[in-house]
């Protein structure tokens, strides 16, 4: 019994460092070339750690292209495209469960079939109305693209959350002399918090990772957002190996470090409705 | 009640109203304009009936892209599967540093895709890749692998596919296998069922739904996959051999300016779904119902 325990602790273990190097080792490769001088990147065989690291790569991506310009559009548009969901999900989901109407479950489930369109299945009539809008080539043009895809999820999540908060919490407060507004925010919301952070999540990385809308809509140089951005940098000439990795690693950076900090919270978020992608 | 529903209606009011302007007419608008000759910028139209749709019936362009969405979608799906579903099992057991590994697993799902495209064209680069090298170096292959020309870029796309996209399987059914009740195996143990005899007779059947919801989910999503297609090989060079209908669509639209052939493929995609997916729910009927 002791040896196969010991064989089975083995393959769990064996399974584990194969299951870490897929999912880490590409990005470890991705930090290791973008801190290498360029001797070094194209040397055989190629090292796995940098000898002699530097930021080099990483002074010319700054110094050299538009790179901060995407940077700072990135996070604009994400950020606000957050802000804006939460808003809009939350009034929606509060309306959805606390107010019944007739339609009420019929609307719902109109909003979760719209959740079934693929942005490029609908990115040319898009794309002509925005254009006759007058949006073309702005954020808000982008703000509101990513708040619309992310409103069905969004919803739907919130929905869920909302639901499960006892609408005797609220009644206590609204009894106790609050306002309706104050018992929201004070009881229900903190409730749902949560639910908020799952639907800031999916959003920012809904956002921060798209490249058609953004391709689509923005035409001028300093406009653009960082998937589109790189992806010209990296069309443009020879590629600069170093460069780019050094672009992959200052995108990710704020990804993971947003993810990581919120983690905790998005598995019940993530098992309440899966994430699109 | 009647001020309770003017309130209900006004707190949806900004969902509906950006849900129904830039996702339900769009939709409209597009059937509408797939019936139409029309220029992606410039305001020249003319009706021209289902002419689109029939020239799309003779085109192989068509046809290369349907097949190869179909390859990519299944080859993906299947790799994702294969390679999600183990992982989660395996995240499923307690071991030191588990936490930490499921967090390290989402990696790939969440950076962006330009991202795992660089990083992926840098490692099968042909002349400089890690791959390449350590395919020769151990001696797999004599020549350096060809990894973004014409032969192997089909694979090269389902590589970085499957890495960028198998996390979505195992946090999904990572969340179904913590929910199975522990009795379950308890009495399939004393039954004398080993290892593989419980996955089969307690895994399998107690995750059926949630596989149902996965396949359906990630086939579609697959199917209408862009981005990642398109930044392997824009819309020139190789492109041609993992052009897939959304690119193609794309390029319709936006590349020869053809917004009316674009919407029509954007209506055919739409109807291709809609009829796999009704076929799917009839097959399955039994893991849709439960």
């Amino acid at each position: 019994m002791s040896t196969r325990h010991r064989a089975r602790r083995l393959g769990l273990y064996a399974g584990a460092v194969v299951l870490a190097l897929v999912g880490a080792f590409p990005l470890f490769w991705m930090l290791s070339t973008s801190l290498k001088p360029s001797g070094e990147i194209f040397a055989t065989p190629p090292g796995l750690i940098p000898t002699r690291p530097t930021l080099d790569n990483f002074w010319r991506l700054f110094t050299e292209t538009s790179f901060l310009t995407y940077f700072r559009n990135s996070a604009t548009v994400a950020l606000t495209a957050v802000l804006l969901t939460l808003a809009v999900s939350s009034l929606g989901a509060y309306g959805l469960t606390r107010f019944s109407f007739r339609g009420r479950d019929q609307v719902a489930g109109l909003i979760l079939t719209t959740y079934m369109f693929a942005p490029v299945m609908i990115i040319i009539p898009f794309y002509i109305l925005v254009k006759q809008l007058g949006l073309v080539n702005t954020h808000l043009a982008l703000v509101l693209s990513y708040t619309t895809f992310c409103l069905p999820f969004c919803l739907w999540l919130l929905r869920a959350f909302f639901q499960s908060i006892p609408l005797e919490l609220e009644e206590a407060a609204l009894v106790d002399g609050a306002g309706r507004g104050r018992a929201v925010w004070h009881v229900v919301l903190p409730l749902a918090l949560p639910g908020l952070i799952a639907t800031a999540i999916f959003t920012f990385i809904l956002a921060y990772n798209d490249f058609l809308f953004s391709m689509v809509l923005i035409t001028s140089e300093e406009l653009k957002t960082l998937p589109v951005g790189v992806n010209d940098l990296f069309n443009a000439t020879i590629v600069d190996w170093g460069m780019i990795m050094a672009a992959g690693v200052m995108i990710t950076a704020p990804a993971v470090v947003f993810f990581a900090a919120v983690q905790r919270y998005l598995v019940q978020g993530w098992g309440a409705g899966g994430v699109k992608g | 009640m009647r001020k309770s529903a003017l309130a209900g209606w006004l707190l949806l009011a900004p969902s509906l109203a950006l849900l129904g302007g830039l996702v339900l007419f769009p939709i409209l608008y597009n059937a509408w304009l797939s019936l139409f000759d029309k220029h992606a910028f410039l305001p020249v139209q003319s009706f021209v009936g289902l002419k689109h749709y029939v020239y799309f019936a003779h085109d192989e362009e068509f046809w290369n892209s349907f097949r190869h969405g179909l390859i990519y979608a299944a080859a993906t799906l299947v790799l994702q599967l294969a390679v999600g579903i183990p992982a989660a099992l395996l995240l499923n057991e307690g071991f030191r540093g588990r936490n930490l590994l499921r967090g390290v697993v989402l990696f790939p799902y969440v950076i962006p895709t330009i991202v795992a495209i660089i990083l992926w064209k840098w490692l099968l680069n042909d002349s400089y890749g890690l791959v390449n090298h350590w395919l020769v170096a151990g001696r797999v292959t004599d020549a350096p692998v060809a990894w973004l020309g014409k032969d192997w870029i089909m694979t090269s796309l389902v590589i970085t596919s499957v890495w960028q996209f198998f996390p979505f399987v195992v946090v999904t059914y990572l969340a179904r296998l913590q929910t199975i009740a522990p009795e379950l195996y308890e009495a399939a143990t004393v039954d004398g069922a080993g290892a593989g005899r419980r996955f089969l007779h307690v895994t399998l059947p107690q995750t059926a739904s949630v596989l149902f919801v996965i396949v359906l989910l990630r086939s579609i999503w697959m199917f209408t996959k862009f981005d990642t297609v398109w930044l392997m090989a824009g819309d020139g060079g190789v492109s041609r051999y993992i052009r897939t209908l959304p690119v193609y669509a794309y390029a319709r639209s936006f590349t020869y300016l053809q917004a009316g052939m674009g919407a029509a493929l954007a209506v055919i995609m739409f109807l291709i779904l809609i009829l796999a997916t009704a076929a799917y729910f009839r097959v399955f009927r039994h893991e849709a119902l439960s």
